[in-house]
């Protein structure tokens, strides 16, 4: 007979969890109302009432490869209807934190972004005062003048006479591989552990695309009775973000077209900055408007006290929440002043938008950002344990039937 | 009674239903001189016109033929005496709401009825009050939180109060408890131990007397006048008691038998009454080695709720975990508390305490069954079906065992068992019996010295359990009651509860035995017959020492002589008529309830021939619920069968099998009784009447089918009060039956 599983309750996740807010969990009685309620909760493995006692008894090995808190899409149905007021959808969003933390590589980098309500002051300013040295030690943070011989539609100066585009190249480059390497160890060490809760059937990259698909519609996040609201905000933000994705994806061969399609017998004007009426244009400014109004939707839900329906916002959760408003309200300001404002007040948001940008991309593995891989991680495992369940029905109604 | 005197009610729409007058024919055939009818005999003129009627005629019988006897009672009661007997005809019920108005079977019911009730009065006799001398002390036995509440109470009402305390000190387990469960507002923290400043409120009382390291050597006489006789450490002292309070508490249950719990493998297996201890000196600490635990693992219903041990919930263990929880928290806020329970049982307002308790960091709870503790080195909790997964070990320092209460009782019917088995074993004339009851002397023998009341009843020297060693009888309404009249029973004693309860219940008990003192001052019965004032009379010169009284009594009425003979007391007496229906030589009357005088009622009823096809149906209903039941179908205008005649009594108990051959032998085509549900849990308000009612007939079965009769032509029907919409059913499928027998082949001899 194989031993017994000890439980191995620690009193300092307990501890930890209780100070960012995961008190509430302690209220719990086991009455499973939670996962009756939750409209998203796999029946062969309902959440969240057995992660409630989990977190009670701080059992964290079980908890922090634990598909159901990325399955968990805060909808708060759960908050709404509990008889004791434990709040299981604020407990599984602070488990969600935890959890990132805890898988994150370097796990000091974990730490520091795991007590944000700390920490943010560096975070936020280190990449600013990066971008302002970095600046100083190559053009002497030259700030250009107006040039006359630009267009209305080009606007009045160039960006570039500012931060010249290779900087921008290599640290964005620099900083994206090292964040490829992060998320990969982060990614690899959650997939182990979603790997311990039920046996998985098929590819990865089969299960891959019905995943991304549904995250493109949010149809798992329209079941969600209580937080439509959110739902919409973060599709916008999302489609937005990869829209503005696109636009600067394909901004680098567009620039570089002189010498990537030379053998192409094409007419190549010189236009940047790009006037107002390109398409590449418009694809960035369609993105900002959608990322402006799935930034305020998201901003909305989140306004007033922290009632059950909308859960509380932590600490974690805001840090996130204001560096992407950030990055959007910078993103827009930067465009729209270039136009109305003198360069030296333009070129400020600049560099804010250079470094906000930095932080979002750095902290990706370690902050609430993390759940776009960590979510879709899990999408797939549970697929992947569907269709292991199915396949064992089917062997079996084969086995029956033979 | 010989001079009656009938009043008929006109009022309710009675005398539009009925011709009164051939009702009053009826009455005056019978032989009743004085008869009226009235328009509305509850209000004052009907009253005044029936006081005058009395008055001018001399009468000491009044036939009230109107309502209920269960409607207007406070109206019409006022016109009986000792002296005058008083009886109900419910031509209201029983006639016009539940039978077509003007039809001649419905007259004939009317008529019936009216002459029965001439027939019951002919046979009620005058009596004499009872007045004897009646001792206002009351007896509170034991000195814990349920027995100091009753002493506080009784006291207060001006009685003098003895309490008789087994131990060196009063005060009880709950005096030992280093806090108490919340008591207050807002419910969520232990509150300090209330029973010092209680001993001292108590101990000061110059009405109260303690005797401590005392116990109870004798107890004789009943209600009102118990003899008690209570030796202490130095002497024996006795006094006069009215009312008994047994407070005896519980104890926890034996932890020795909860191995598979670790308990005794290891010292640092506790029960939860051993952590009190440590709480109260305010150390948290293992056993073996003093050191202070990193983690206590508290096991809830530790041999509760388990076949093997205790089956019941002793209901403030899960509370008092929550509150020992607490206190640890408070002494080692280092210390971790896990709790497992089978389920969080925290009642009432308690909850927020449970709310309170879970809100505190450092408390773990989890449901899940206990396989067992593993003991070598170190403690380990097995769980198995716990929410945490099927199959789980924690490992802890110390173990908590949250053992349940058992009730301080003793088993009177059990001792008196035991004795009457060793004094058959000695000198039993069969060799057999002699062999039986050494053996079942042998299976009693655990009850040997368990006394604790000494009662001198023939029935045994303590309370009758009913479950699980409890003494509680009418549990469905009534508590604090028990089976010997006088002597109430409150607290941990009676079922399992917390102190809250157990004050509550000490207050309850000492207002019933309190009541109880006043109703033997008056010569009256209590409850379930509250303020009755007859007693049975018996007619000792022709008893046959058979036993059956003394035996079936359910209060233990009765004692008996040397030769057997049953010595009555009174004042224990509930009047429920259990004797009258027991003995055989029908020696046992009331003087307003007798064999003679229900066989009467029988007698009085007009059955007609087999050729007009109207059965006749006899119908004993108990007084308590089938009679209430039926008042209830009448008030929903249920239509009843025609051939019924109902006959109220006391106690299905008290029914007598001559009845039956009477109503037989006189052509009526069958005997119902309907009674309360017996068994396990029977609503019977005197415990056994009707299934001792059902055992009778079983008996009488033989001699039904030697006389050529149909033994289903008796049948007895359980019918608890809510079942009011059966009763109707129940009567005609009866009289259907009936009819398929076909009619008494006695009609008409």
């Amino acid at each position: 007979m194989a031993p017994i599983p000890v439980l191995a309750p620690s009193p300092a996740l307990r501890r930890m969890l209780a100070e960012r807010g995961a008190g509430s969990a302690a209220r719990c009685y086991q009455c499973a109302t939670c996962s009756s309620v939750c409209e998203l909760a796999p029946e062969a493995a309902p959440f969240p009432r057995r992660q409630m006692l989990l977190a009670q008894w701080g059992l964290g090995e079980q908890l922090m490869g634990d598909p159901a808190l990325w399955l968990c899409h805060q909808c708060n149905d759960c908050n709404e209807r509990c008889p004791r007021d434990a709040q299981p959808g604020d407990v599984l969003q602070i488990l969600r934190a935890a959890a990132v933390e805890a898988l994150a590589f370097p796990s000091f980098l974990g730490r520091l972004v795991g007590n944000v309500r700390a920490t943010w002051p560096f975070l936020v300013g280190l990449p600013i005062v990066f971008w302002i040295v970095l600046l100083a030690a190559t053009t002497g943070l030259h700030v250009p003048g107006v040039n006359p011989e630009l267009s209305g539609l080009e606007g009045p100066f160039h960006y570039q006479e500012f931060v010249p585009h290779a900087l921008i190249y290599i640290v964005y480059t620099l900083t994206a591989l090292w964040v490829l390497v992060a998320a990969w160890v982060g990614g690899r060490r959650l997939w182990n552990r979603l790997g311990q809760h039920g046996a998985r059937h098929g590819s990865f990259f089969a299960k891959l695309i019905p995943a991304v698909l549904e995250i493109s519609t949010h149809r798992r996040f329209a079941r969600c009775g209580e937080s439509s609201l959110r739902r919409w905000g973060h599709l916008a933000v999302m489609w937005g973000f990869v829209g503005a994705a696109v636009t600067s994806g394909l901004l680098i061969p567009y620039l570089y077209r002189d010498s990537l399609f030379s053998w192409l017998p094409l007419p190549f004007a010189h236009d940047y900055p790009l006037p107002l009426d390109h398409p590449l244009k418009w694809l960035g400014n369609v993105s900002a408007v959608v990322l402006v109004i799935g930034g305020a939707l998201l901003w909305k839900s989140r306004l007033g006290p922290a009632d059950r329906r909308s859960g509380q916002t932590t600490a974690f959760d805001r840090f996130f929440l204001w560096t992407v408003l950030a990055v959007i309200a910078t993103g827009v300001l930067t465009e729209a002043l270039r136009f109305l404002a003198p360069p030296v007040v333009a070129c400020t948001v600049y560099l804010a938008h250079l470094g906000i940008v930095l932080t979002l991309f750095v902290t990706f593995p370690y902050s609430k950002f993390a759940h776009l891989l960590y979510r879709t991680l899990a999408m797939v495992h549970q697929l992947m344990v569907d269709a292991a369940t199915q396949a064992g029905v089917q062997s079996k109604t084969e086995e029956e039937s033979r | 009674m010989d001079k009656l005197g009938v009043f008929l009610c006109s009022g309710c729409g009675i005398g539009d239903a009925l011709d009164l007058g051939a009702v009053d024919k009826a009455a005056r055939e019978r032989g009743c001189k004085t008869t009226l009818t009235n328009p509305c005999l509850c209000a004052e003129e009907g009253l005044q016109a029936i006081r005058d009627a009395v008055a001018s005629g001399s009468l000491n019988g009044i036939l009230i033929c109107a309502c209920s006897e269960r409607a207007k009672a406070q109206a019409f009661d006022g016109l009986k005496s000792n002296e005058i007997g008083l009886y109900r005809v419910s031509l209201r019920e029983q006639v016009i709401w539940t039978h077509p108005a003007g039809h001649e079977d419905t007259q004939a019911l009317a008529e019936d009825l009216v002459r029965m009730g001439l027939a019951r009065l002919e046979k009620t006799k005058p009596f004499k009050l009872l007045e004897d001398s009646i001792a206002d002390t009351v007896l509170v036995v034991g000195g814990g939180r349920a027995g100091l509440e009753a002493a506080r109470t009784a006291s207060a009402l001006g009685h003098p109060v003895i309490v008789v305390e087994k131990g060196d000190r009063i005060g009880g387990r709950l005096a030992a408890q280093v806090s108490i469960l919340p008591e207050r507002p807002p419910y969520d923290q232990p509150q300090p131990n209330p029973m010092p400043g209680l001993i001292a409120a108590v101990e000061a009382d110059a009405n109260v007397t303690i005797l401590t390291a005392a116990s109870i050597a004798k107890i004789t006489g009943q209600p009102g006048q118990f003899e008690v006789c209570v030796a202490t450490a130095s002497a024996e002292q006795t006094f006069r008691a009215g009312a008994i309070v047994q407070a005896t508490g519980a104890r926890p249950y034996d932890a020795r038998k909860l191995a598979h719990l670790g308990y005794g493998a290891s010292p640092d297996v506790v029960t939860s009454h051993e952590l009190e201890a440590m709480l109260a000196a305010g150390k948290v600490e293992r056993p073996s080695d003093h050191s202070t635990p990193n983690r206590i693992v508290f096991i809830q219903c530790a041999g509760s709720r388990d076949p093997q041990h205790l089956p019941y919930c002793s209901s403030e263990c899960c509370s008092q975990t929550l509150r020992q929880v607490a206190e640890v928290r408070r002494i080692a806020p280092a210390v971790e508390s896990a709790v497992v329970y089978k389920d969080m049982r925290t009642p009432g307002l308690l909850e927020h305490f449970y709310l309170g308790v879970q809100a505190s960091s450092g408390v773990m709870m989890t449901r899940g069954e206990v396989a067992k503790v593993e003991a070598n080195g170190k403690l380990s909790v097995h769980l198995s079906s716990s929410l945490l997964g099927d199959q789980a070990a924690i490992d802890t320092d110390l173990v908590v065992l949250a053992v349940g209460m058992v009730p301080n009782s003793a088993d009177g019917v059990a001792i008196r068992a035991l004795h009457d088995a060793r004094t058959r074993a000695q000198t039993s004339e069969s060799e057999a019996q002699r062999k039986e009851s050494a053996e079942l002397a042998e299976k009693l023998a655990d009850h040997e010295g368990t006394e604790i009341l000494n009662l001198e009843y023939r029935q045994g020297p303590d309370l009758p359990t009913l479950r699980y060693g409890f003494p509680d009888s009418h549990f469905i309404c009534f508590p604090y009651e028990t089976r010997r009249t006088g002597i109430y029973a409150a607290g941990t004693l009676r079922a399992p509860m917390d102190a809250v309860e157990a004050a509550e219940d000490g207050c309850g008990a000492a207002l019933k035995a309190v009541q109880c003192v006043a109703a033997a001052r008056r010569g009256e019965a209590v409850h379930p017959r509250a303020g009755e004032r007859t007693v049975p009379d018996f007619a000792l010169q022709r008893c046959t020492q058979c036993k059956r009284c003394t035996e079936e009594c359910p209060f233990g009425t009765l004692n008996e002589d040397q030769k057997g003979t049953p010595q009555f007391y009174s004042l224990r007496c509930r009047r429920c008529g259990i004797c009258l229906g027991s003995c055989p030589e029908r020696i046992v009357s009331f003087p307003d309830y007798s064999v003679d005088m229900v066989a009467t009622m029988i007698k009085a009823m007009k059955v007609p021939e087999d050729f007009e096809e109207k059965p006749r149906i006899v119908a004993m209903l108990c007084e308590n619920d089938a009679y209430p039941a039926l008042d209830a179908a009448a008030a929903r205008r249920v239509q009843l069968n025609p051939w019924v005649r109902v006959i109220p009594v006391r106690c299905l108990g008290s029914f007598n099998i001559v009845w039956v051959a009477e109503a037989l032998s006189r052509g009526i085509d069958g005997v119902i009784l309907i009674g309360c549900k017996y068994g396990d849990d029977y609503q019977c308000h005197y415990m056994h009447g009707s299934e001792l009612a059902n055992t009778r007939l079983g008996n009488v079965g033989e001699t039904l089918q030697r006389l050529a009769l149909e033994p289903e032509r008796v049948k007895v029907v359980e019918l608890s009060h809510e079942e009011f919409h059966r009763i109707s059913t129940v009567l005609d499928e009866y009289a259907a039956e009936l009819e398929e027998m076909g009619p008494n082949p006695l009609k008409g001899f």
